[in-house]
C-alpha cells in the first residue's frame, strides 16, 4: 500500500489515446421504459486492460453487447460510439450497415463469451472454426492458419492436437483458450471477454488471466474484461470500472479504485469479496440485492443498500464527476464520509487474529462419519466386443480416501474440478454406491444404520434446479417435516415452516410460502434449499459448492446462515469448494478442517490457517497462488507454478504421486512411488508428499523436466 | 436424538397465530386443483375453442342418452333428402329413409366412450411402464424395455384386425383398448427418456436423500413435470383410436354393432355417395362429426401445457413476477 506504486505507474502519465469512445449511450426496453444501460460515458484507451466489474443482472454483459451494436431484440441502443483506428481515421459504430458492422466485429473487435461450450459447434473440428472464420472474413487460410498455431502455443496448447480435435475433447479449460485464439486470429484490436472464465476452476482462470496478460503485450491488444470477480481483474487491469444498476459509479485506474476506492458500493464489495488476506470479522456482505430494471430507485441507485446515504441521495442523481487526479470518476455525493466511515482492512498481519470456534479435538468420543479406504470407480460403458478384448476404461473417481468427521464438525473438500470432490461427498452420504473401502456412519456401516438416510442430507450447487419447479415453498418445505415429524397436524407444520422463513430472513413469509421456486431470486433459493435441508434435522449435510452459483456480494451472507444454523441445529457440514478463499473463510468461522484433493486422492489435510501460512504439498501451493488477492504487489505477470496446466485424464491417471506430471519440484521417485497420507510433525493435518521426510530416497533422485533442481 | 432440536430452535412466529383447519385446506385445494387452473384454460383461445367442441360432443351424447332426439330407424322418413331442405331431418336422411343426424348423434356416446378407453389405456399404460423404467434403471429397465421393443415390433394394425376377428369386441371400452393394444410401447420409451432425464435433477435427488419413497418422488417431483407431454399424447392416442375405428369399420372388419360414424361412411361409400352429388350429406355428415371431434381435442390439448407451467400460473392470478425477470442476454457474432 506504499504511494510510490500509484506514481509509478507509467499508463497515467501517458497521454491517453483513446481507442473507443463511448458517449451516453443507453440500451432500453418495453419502449424506453426500462433502462438495462444508462448513460454510459467510457473512453477506452488503447493497449490498455480495462476490468469491468458488477453483480449478475448489473447490465455488465449489456454493455459488452452495446459496443458492438448488438444488443438484442426488442433492445434499443442509443447514444455515440466512436471507434478510433490507429491510422488516425474513426469509425463511428452506430452508423454503420449490416454488412460494414460484420466486418467490423471480429476483425477490429472481437468477443470471447462465457461458456465455450456453447461457442464451438459440436459437429465441427477446431480447425474448421478458424478457416470459416478466415474464409468469412476473407483472409488467407494459410497465413491465418499459422498465425492460429503461433497463438495456441502461446496459449500452452498444442496446435496440432488442438485442432484435429472436436470441441468435446478438451477441457473446458482447453476449449476456452481455443476460443480466445479463435477471437484472435483475425488480429482484432480490441478483445472483450465477457466473463470467459468465469466456469473454470481458479486454477484455471489465474492460468488463462496470465496468459492474456502476455497476449496483450506480445499482439498490443486492447482488452476489455467483464467480471462479477474483482478480485480477480485487480491482477491484470490497468483501469477498474465499476458498474452498479445499469450505470457506471466509479472508474479509475486500478491502483486507486483498490486502495482509494470512493463510491460506498466498490468499498462494500471489496469488504464483501472473500480473500485469504483480510482477517474474517472485516468481510461483511451487502445487504440486499440490486435492483431489476423495472423499479430502479430514485436519486442514487446505491442508496437503499449504502450505509452512508441521505435524504440528499434519495431524491438527487449523483453524476459520474472526477475526483482525484488520474481519471478517477465516482458517482457518490458523499466520497469523503465513505472512504472516512467504510474502512478496508486488507492488512495481512490482523488476518489470523481470532477464530470464532475452538477447534473441537474430541478424539475420545465416536466419530460421525467415518470413511476408511473408501474407492468410487467408474466404468466407462463398453460395446460388446470391447467387453471380451480388454479391461474396461475406469475411472477412479474417489481412490482410497480415509476421513472420519465427528459430530458438528466442518469439513472443506478443496480441489480443481474433475478430482472426486463430488463423488466422494455423495458417497459419504449415501447417495454413491461406494466400489470399495467402507463408510460408518455411528459406528455401523451406512447401508445397514436405519437412520442414516434422514440423517445425511445434500445442499446442492444450482439452486435453480435443486427445487421442483411445480411446487409451491410451502409444499417443497412440507416434505422434510412429514419425515421428521410425521404426526404434526397441518398447522403444525406451516408455524414452523414460517417461523424458519423468518429465521432466514424471508420476510413477509406468508407472502414467500405461497410463491413458486421462480419467483425467488437466487440467494432466496439457496435460503429455501438450505431450509430443506436442515429441517431433516440432519447429522450431517453435504453442501455441494452451495455458494458458487450464489452472487459474489451475497457469499459472505449465505456462509454466515450456513455457520448459524450449524449451531442451533447441531450439524456437521462437509462443504465442497474450489475457492480457497471461501474455504478459508468457513472453516475458520467453524474451526474446522480443509481437506486439499487431487484425482481422487487427499493430498493435504489441516486447518485453514495453516494450509494458508504453512503449505505442505505442492499442489496445496499452487491453490493458494491461485487463490486472487487485492494486494497492490499482486502480479499477475508470474508464471503458474505448475509444469502443466491441464489436470491429466482422469482414466489414466499418472503412476506413483498423481501430481509428478504437474508437481514443480517432483523427482524420480515421485514418478514411481506414491507417497502415503502422513500426519504432519510440527502442524495440525496430514500431507502425501515425500518432501515431509527428511531421510527419503526422493532428495537423492534426479528432478524431472521442468522441476526445480533446488527447490525454495 | 430426533427430537433434540425442538428445544433449540424457537419456532413461534409473531404472524401466524391462527391454525390452518379443514375449511382453509378445502379451500386452498380448490383455487390450486380447480380455479387456478380453470383460469388459465379459459385464458387461452385454443382451450376455449376446444373445451366449447368437446362440451358438444357431450351434448350430443347427453341428447341420445336422455332420448331428446328420435333413434336411428329405416322409413322414418322420405328417403335421400338433402341437408338443410327439411328442418325435421336437418341433416337429411339416406337411402332407406334414415334420419342422418338420428344416425350420427346414436354414435356419439359408443364413440366417446372408445375414444376415452383407448387414450386411457394407451397412456395409463405408458406412463406406468415409462416411469417405472426409467426411474428404476437397471434390471427392471432391461426388462421393460425388452418387452416394450417386443411390442413395438409387432405389426399393429394386422394385430388389431386379427384381434377384432377373433375377440369379436361389442363393447366400446373393449374396443378401444384393443384398437391401442400396442400403441403404449412406443409412448412409454419416449416417457422412459424423459423420465431419465428428470431423475438426474438435483431435487429428485434431494428428495431421495430425504428418503422419500418411490412412488411419492415419481408422483410429486416426476410426474407434475411430465404432464404436459402426457396430456398432448392422451390427445394423440385418443384421436388415433377415432381414426383407427373408423377405418376398421369402414373396411367392414370390425363387427357392425348398432350405430357407427364409421358404418354410416361405409353405407354412404357403398350406395355410390363418392360418384354423385345425390348422396354427398350422408358422406359428409360423419367425416365432419369425426374431424370436428379430433380438432376439438388437439385444440384442448394445446393449451394443456400452460396448466402445467407455474409461470403462467402466477402471471394470470396476478402474483409478483420474479425478481430475476431480467434475462441475461448473450448475442452471437460471427
Amino acid at each position: 500500500m506504499s504511494s510510490d506504486t500509484l506514481t509509478s505507474q507509467g499508463s497515467d502519465e501517458r497521454q491517453p489515446d483513446p481507442i473507443l469512445e463511448i458517449t451516453d449511450t443507453n440500451v432500453t426496453y418495453t419502449d424506453g421504459e426500462s433502462y438495462v444501460l444508462e448513460d454510459a460515458s467510457v473512453s477506452i484507451h488503447r493497449d490498455e486492460i480495462l476490468g469491468i466489474v458488477g453483480e449478475s443482472g448489473s447490465g455488465k454483459s449489456m454493455f459488452a453487447s452495446a459496443i458492438l451494436d448488438a444488443v438484442p431484440d426488442p433492445g434499443v441502443l442509443s447514444g455515440q460510439l466512436i471507434y478510433n483506428r490507429r491510422d488516425g481515421t474513426t469509425v463511428d459504430i452506430l452508423g454503420l450497415s449490416d454488412e460494414q458492422l460484420r466486418a467490423f466485429r471480429w476483425e477490429e473487435i472481437a468477443m470471447v463469451f462465457q461458456g465455450a461450450m456453447h461457442s464451438f459447434n459440436p459437429t465441427m473440428k477446431i480447425k474448421t472454426h478458424f478457416t470459416e472464420t478466415l474464409q468469412s472474413h476473407d483472409r488467407s487460410v494459410g497465413e491465418g492458419m499459422s498465425f492460429a498455431r503461433e497463438l495456441l502455443e502461446s496459449l500452452y496448447l498444442e496446435p496440432e492436437r488442438v485442432l484435429n480435435a472436436y470441441p468435446h475433447e478438451l477441457s473446458g479449460g482447453m476449449q476456452q483458450r481455443a476460443l480466445i485464439a479463435l477471437s484472435m486470429v483475425l488480429n482484432p484490436e480490441v478483445l472483450i471477454m465477457d466473463e470467459p472464465t468465469a466456469a473454470l476452476d481458479l486454477l484455471m482462470q489465474r492460468s488463462i488471466l496470465s496468459l492474456l496478460n502476455d497476449l496483450q503485450e506480445e499482439y498490443d491488444l486492447t482488452i476489455v474484461f467483464i467480471t462479477h470477480d474483482l478480485p480477480l481483474v485487480a491482477g491484470i487491469a490497468d483501469r477498474m470500472a465499476i458498474i452498479y444498476a445499469f450505470e457506471f459509479v466509479e472508474i479509475g485506474p486500478r491502483d486507486a479504485i483498490i486502495a482509494n476506492a470512493a463510491h460506498p458500493y466498490t468499498r462494500a464489495l471489496l469488504q464483501a469479496t472473500p480473500n485469504i488476506n483480510s482477517p474474517l470479522e472485516a468481510m461483511q456482505s451487502i445487504e440486499g440485492q440490486g435492483p431489476a430494471p423495472a423499479n430502479v430507485p430514485s436519486g442514487c441507485r446505491f442508496h437503499p443498500r449504502c450505509p452512508v446515504a441521505t435524504d440528499e441521495c434519495e431524491s438527487v442523481e449523483p453524476t459520474l464527476d472526477a475526483h482525484d487526479a488520474n481519471n478517477h470518476r465516482v458517482a457518490c455525493h458523499h466520497v469523503e464520509r465513505a472512504r472516512e466511515e467504510l474502512t478496508i482492512s486488507t492488512d495481512e498481519e490482523g488476518a489470523f487474529s481470532a477464530t470464532e470456534r475452538t477447534t473441537q479435538t474430541t478424539t475420545d468420543a465416536e466419530s460421525l462419519l467415518e470413511l476408511s479406504d473408501l474407492q468410487v470407480h467408474f466404468e466407462a460403458s463398453q460395446g460388446v466386443i470391447e467387453q471380451f478384448i480388454g479391461e474396461p476404461d475406469v475411472v477412479k473417481a474417489v481412490d482410497g480416501v480415509s476421513l472420519s468427521i465427528e459430530a458438528q464438525d466442518l469439513v472443506c473438500l478443496l480441489g480443481e474440478s474433475g478430482c472426486g470432490k463430488t463423488t466422494l461427498g455423495k458417497a459419504m452420504i449415501g447417495l454413491q454406491e461406494p466400489t470399495g473401502g467402507s463408510i460408518t456412519f455411528r459406528g455401523e456401516s451406512l447401508d445397514e444404520h436405519d437412520d442414516a438416510r434422514a440423517a445425511l442430507q445434500i445442499i446442492h450447487q444450482d439452486p435453480s434446479s435443486a427445487l421442483n419447479p411445480n411446487r409451491r415453498i410451502v409444499d417443497i418445505l412440507s416434505e422434510p417435516l412429514l419425515h421428521t415429524h410425521p404426526n404434526a397436524s397441518i398447522t403444525e407444520r406451516r408455524r414452523r415452516i414460517t417461523s424458519l422463513l423468518e429465521r432466514i430472513g424471508m420476510t413477509p413469509a406468508d407472502a414467500y410460502i405461497e410463491r413458486y421456486p421462480h419467483q425467488l431470486s437466487g440467494g432466496e433459493k439457496q435460503r429455501v434449499v438450505l431450509s430443506r435441508a436442515l429441517l431433516m434435522d440432519p447429522d450431517a449435510v453435504l453442501a455441494d459448492e452451495a455458494i458458487s452459483a450464489v452472487d459474489v456480494s451475497l457469499r459472505i451472507e449465505i456462509m454466515d446462515l450456513l455457520l448459524e444454523l450449524q449451531e442451533e441445529f447441531e450439524t456437521s457440514y462437509l462443504f465442497i469448494s474450489h475457492d480457497l478463499s471461501n474455504a478459508r473463510y468457513i472453516t475458520e468461522h467453524a474451526g474446522g478442517r480443509i481437506a486439499v484433493m487431487y484425482l481422487g486422492e487427499i493430498v493435504e489435510i489441516g486447518s485453514a490457517q495453516r494450509l494458508l501460512t504453512d503449505p505442505r504439498h505442492p499442489y496445496t501451493e499452487v491453490l493458494r497462488w491461485a487463490t486472487p488477492d487485492l494486494g497492490l504487489d499482486t502480479d499477475a505477470d508470474d508464471e503458474p507454478p505448475v509444469r502443466e496446466i491441464d489436470v491429466p485424464d482422469p482414466i489414466d491417471p499418472p503412476t506413483g504421486c498423481r501430481f509428478h506430471t504437474r508437481c514443480p519440484v517432483a523427482r524420480e521417485t515421485c514418478v514411481e512411488t506414491s507417497p502415503e497420507l502422513r500426519d504432519c510433525e510440527d502442524g495440525d493435518g496430514a500431507v502425501a508428499c515425500f518432501r515431509e521426510e527428511p531421510d527419503h530416497q526422493y532428495w537423492e533422485s534426479d528432478p524431472l523436466d521442468g522441476a526445480s533442481e533446488h527447490p525454495e | 436424538m430426533q427430537m433434540s432440536t425442538d428445544t433449540d430452535v424457537n419456532w413461534q412466529s409473531e404472524q401466524t397465530d391462527e391454525t390452518i383447519d379443514w375449511r382453509d385446506r378445502l379451500h386452498e385445494g380448490f383455487v390450486l386443483r380447480v380455479y387456478e387452473p380453470a383460469l388459465i384454460a379459459w385464458n387461452d383461445r385454443r382451450t376455449q375453442t376446444g373445451l366449447v367442441i368437446v362440451v358438444l360432443y357431450l351434448c350430443m351424447a347427453l341428447v341420445d342418452l336422455f332420448g331428446l332426439w328420435r333413434d336411428a330407424s329405416t322409413s322414418q322418413a322420405p328417403r335421400m333428402l338433402g341437408a338443410f331442405q327439411n328442418w325435421s331431418y336437418p341433416l337429411g336422411t339416406t337411402q332407406s329413409g334414415v334420419d342422418v343426424l338420428a344416425l350420427i348423434i346414436d354414435s356419439t356416446p359408443f364413440i366417446l366412450q372408445m375414444v376415452l378407453a383407448g387414450g386411457v389405456w394407451a397412456t395409463g399404460v405408458a406412463v406406468i411402464v415409462g416411469t417405472i423404467s426409467g426411474y428404476k434403471g437397471g434390471l427392471t429397465d432391461s426388462v421393460i424395455t425388452a418387452i416394450s421393443d417386443f411390442f413395438m415390433s409387432i405389426p399393429g394394425l394386422p394385430l388389431v384386425i386379427v384381434l377384432g376377428i377373433t375377440l369379436e369386441p361389442e363393447s366400446p371400452l373393449v374396443l378401444g383398448v384393443i384398437l391401442t393394444i400396442n400403441y403404449w410401447a412406443g409412448l412409454g420409451r419416449s416417457i422412459r427418456s424423459q423420465v431419465l432425464s428428470i431423475r438426474n435433477e438435483s431435487y429428485v435427488e434431494a428428495s431421495r436423500a430425504m428418503g422419500t419413497n418411490t412412488v411419492r418422488i415419481i408422483r410429486k417431483d416426476i410426474l407434475p413435470n411430465l404432464m404436459p407431454y402426457v396430456l398432448v399424447n392422451f390427445v394423440f392416442a385418443a384421436r388415433y383410436t377415432i381414426f383407427a375405428a373408423v377405418a376398421l369399420y369402414f373396411l367392414g372388419v370390425l363387427p357392425y354393432t348398432g350405430q357407427n360414424w364409421g358404418i354410416t361412411l361405409n353405407y354412404a361409400y357403398n350406395q355410390g355417395a363418392l360418384f354423385g352429388l345425390e348422396a354427398i350429406h350422408w358422406l359428409l355428415a360423419p367425416i365432419i362429426a369425426i374431424v370436428g371431434l379430433a380438432c376439438g381435442l388437439i385444440l384442448l390439448s394445446q393449451g394443456m401445457d400452460r396448466i402445467f407451467n407455474p409461470r403462467v400460473r402466477t402471471r394470470l392470478t396476478g402474483e409478483s413476477e420474479s425478481v430475476e425477470s431480467t434475462p441475461e442476454h448473450t448475442t452471437e457474432i460471427r
